[in-house]
């Protein structure tokens, strides 16, 4: 039997489209558009020069459409310069950082959201304090400790050092992400029947995706790109990451007078394709992601 | 069955500076469908979140059934809650928030779409159960909690202002349809609200709170009619009762203007008193008589059913409710009488009802 009765939907109004250069001149139309065109190719240009070069056998410092498109950069980087090794080490570094950070930001961020601590707001802030230090001067205590923990030359030592760098800031992150879900959501999951730590996984997290594929894609990108700390903890050939590649390619390849642009530029292709597959693969998220952040600041 | 006991109950946040909850004692019986009262800040929704576990109390106990609840978890104390944002959760179907709580507790597949099914009949919401809680209207996701709520079968509803957010037509219409499915599903139910007539209308009985304090408990009617004191006798009513300082002069009460006043009673002592008549207790009479207070009119609000004359008795504005057609224009003069068994007698200092 019903008792309660249908209701009135609630009207949602459309707002207007809004058309920016409504009564504007055609002269201001067509300045925008150079405007914009040149602001586009500015930015576009290496990216130009990467996928033509890499694909050109006699590539140069310029772009160039290449006379004999070819694969043989790539086939040589991979059977002269080892770079499955690197990518591979790349892959694997990458990844496992960013399951770590997500893993241990989404519980810090989560307890620094809820739970109610006596200095809550000192140990928030000493978190961002960490992300203001210049991550140079920590080098040297860097490298000792791994020395002395054996982390130098070992994927533990990479995926640590770098899920290190990023967690402040991705603390503080998730911080705010967990500070806009609303308390409410978990305690009507308790009342439920479900446990704390049930229902951050099943209520709270799922609630906090943007967040989540943020401090992902972050940490991902941020490890995916890292050079210094490669630099001192990794000096074994089997151990070395795209950018140690990238570099040593860059220098031993015919030396700093005589580059050998295609083969860094196939080594470019490669280095870059990831990052844009994890970019399109959770952009929307990102997006939504980014914008709440920065409204709960 | 659903007997709920609050005994002696305490509780202080470290962050604010009096109790918000100082020494409640209630009993609410199974199937009653008790109202939490009073204005933001008195501890109503402190107590409710106490009730469910989500806050626990300082000092005192929280029974159910005459068990002790105080070491049990929110999930093991067989309660259920309906927010006042609902507390959807955003990223699960209509369907999916309703058998939420069934699937917590391993309820079979075919079980769990009984239950489902049969809560969203009730509600009438049968056509949202694919939906997302986003693509709902407020009165809608309201339903939805409810069905989340019910489909669990607990022993108590517990609901901190679920009609707040709706509009006023909503709101009426909900409070009655509210009132009738407690009454179908004859479970106990604890609704807090800051809304008098929501109180008036759905309670049982109604128990009153300000400033943690348990103020009065009673039947609206009792609550309405017999304020236990200065607090309750403002804070229900719409208009609130009129409030005026009274001396004595043996079994009359002299209020402003020179006023008399039988007393309803005999008064012991002569202890400053204040008076109590609600709006409807003070007869408007156009001519005068042998008792009518001479009184002037300030601005008559006409409401539809009744209309609301403010008389100024020198210093003090007075509400009277009158009948629709009497609507005496603003400086008139206008004739008081104190109807008998509508007059209140408070203690000056402490604001008591003195019966």
């Amino acid at each position: 039997m019903s008792v309660i009765g249908p209701q009135a939907q609630t009207q949602i109004a459309v707002p207007p489209r809004v058309r920016p250069l409504e009564g504007g001149s055609r002269l201001e139309w067509v300045l925008m558009h150079i405007v914009f065109a040149a602001v586009t190719l500015f930015f576009l240009a290496p990216f130009i020069w990467l996928f033509t070069a890499a694909f050109d056998a006699h590539a140069q410092a310029y772009i160039r459409w290449p006379s004999a498109p070819t694969l043989d950069n790539f086939v040589q980087i991979f059977s002269r310069y080892a770079f499955a090794t690197a990518l591979s080490n790349s892959v694997f570094v990458a990844v496992s950082t960013m399951l770590l950070t997500v893993f241990v930001v989404s519980l810090a961020g989560y307890s620094l959201s809820r739970i109610e601590l006596r200095q809550k707001a000192w140990i928030t802030y000493a978190v961002l304090l960490l992300q203001t230090m210049p991550l140079s001067a920590t080098m040297v205590p860097i490298y000792g400790l791994a020395r002395e923990l054996g982390l130098r030359n070992s994927y533990l030592g990479l995926i640590l050092v770098h899920s290190a760098i990023e967690l402040p800031f991705l603390v503080w992150l998730m911080k705010g992400f967990f500070d806009s879900v609303p308390r409410q959501l978990e305690e009507a999951a308790w009342l439920d029947g479900r446990g704390k730590l049930r229902a951050l996984f099943e209520i709270v997290l799922p609630v906090a995706r943007p967040g989540i594929a943020v401090a992902a894609g972050l940490s991902f990108l941020s490890a995916w790109a890292e050079v210094l700390m490669v630099l001192i903890l990794v000096d074994q050939q089997s151990m070395k990451t795209i950018p140690l590649a990238f570099y040593e390619t860059f220098r031993s390849a015919g030396g700093y007078t005589e580059v050998q642009y295609g083969l860094v530029a196939a080594m470019g292709v490669l280095y870059v394709l990831p990052v844009m597959a994890v970019f399109f693969a959770t952009r929307r998220l990102m997006v939504r992601g980014l914008m709440s952040s920065t409204r709960g600041l | 069955m659903g007997r709920v006991e609050y005994d002696d109950v305490w509780k202080q946040f470290p962050t604010r500076d009096a109790p918000a909850v100082r020494g409640l004692t209630l009993d609410v019986a199974d199937g009653e469908f008790l109202v939490l009262l009073g204005p933001s800040g008195c501890g109503k929704t402190t107590a409710l979140r106490m009730l469910a576990g989500l806050e626990h109390p300082d000092r005192g106990d929280i029974r159910i059934e005459g068990r002790s609840v105080l070491r049990l978890e929110p999930k093991d104390r067989n309660v259920a809650l309906v927010f006042q944002s609902y507390a959807l959760y955003p990223h699960m179907s209509v369907r999916g928030n309703i058998e939420y709580p069934l699937r917590v507790r391993n309820i079979a597949p075919a079980e769990r779409e009984r239950k489902v099914e049969r809560a969203a009949d009730l509600l009438r919401i049968q056509h949202l159960l694919p939906r997302r809680p986003g693509q709902l209207s407020g009165g809608e996701q309201q339903r939805v909690a409810l069905a989340r709520a019910i489909v669990r079968e607990p022993q108590v509803f517990l609901m901190d202002e679920p009609l707040s957010n709706l509009d006023a037509k909503l709101r009426t219409h909900t409070r009655t349809e509210l009132k009738a499915l407690q009454q179908q599903l004859g479970v106990t139910t604890i609704f807090v609200t800051h809304d008098q007539a929501e109180a008036m209308t759905m309670a049982d009985r109604i128990a009153v709170l300000d400033a943690g304090v348990l103020q009065q408990l009673g039947t609206p009617d009792n609550v309405y009619q017999r304020p236990a004191n200065l607090f309750v006798a403002q804070f229900i009513g719409s208009p609130p009762m009129n409030i005026l300082d009274a001396t004595r002069d043996g079994e009359a009460l002299v209020v402003a203007g020179g006023w008399r006043i039988a007393a309803p009673h005999r008064l012991d002592g002569a202890r400053a008193v204040k008076v109590g008549l609600r709006p409807e207790a003070i007869d408007l009479a156009m001519a005068g008589g042998d008792d009518g207070q001479p009184a002037e009119v300030l601005v008559s609000e006409p409401l539809g059913s009744e209309v609301i004359v403010n008389v100024q008795l020198a210093d003090v504005l007075l509400k009277v409710r009158t009948a629709p057609d009497v609507r005496p224009d603003p400086g008139a003069r206008v004739y008081l009488r104190a109807r008998h068994d509508g007059v209140r007698v408070f203690d000056g200092t402490t604001g008591a009802a003195l019966n």
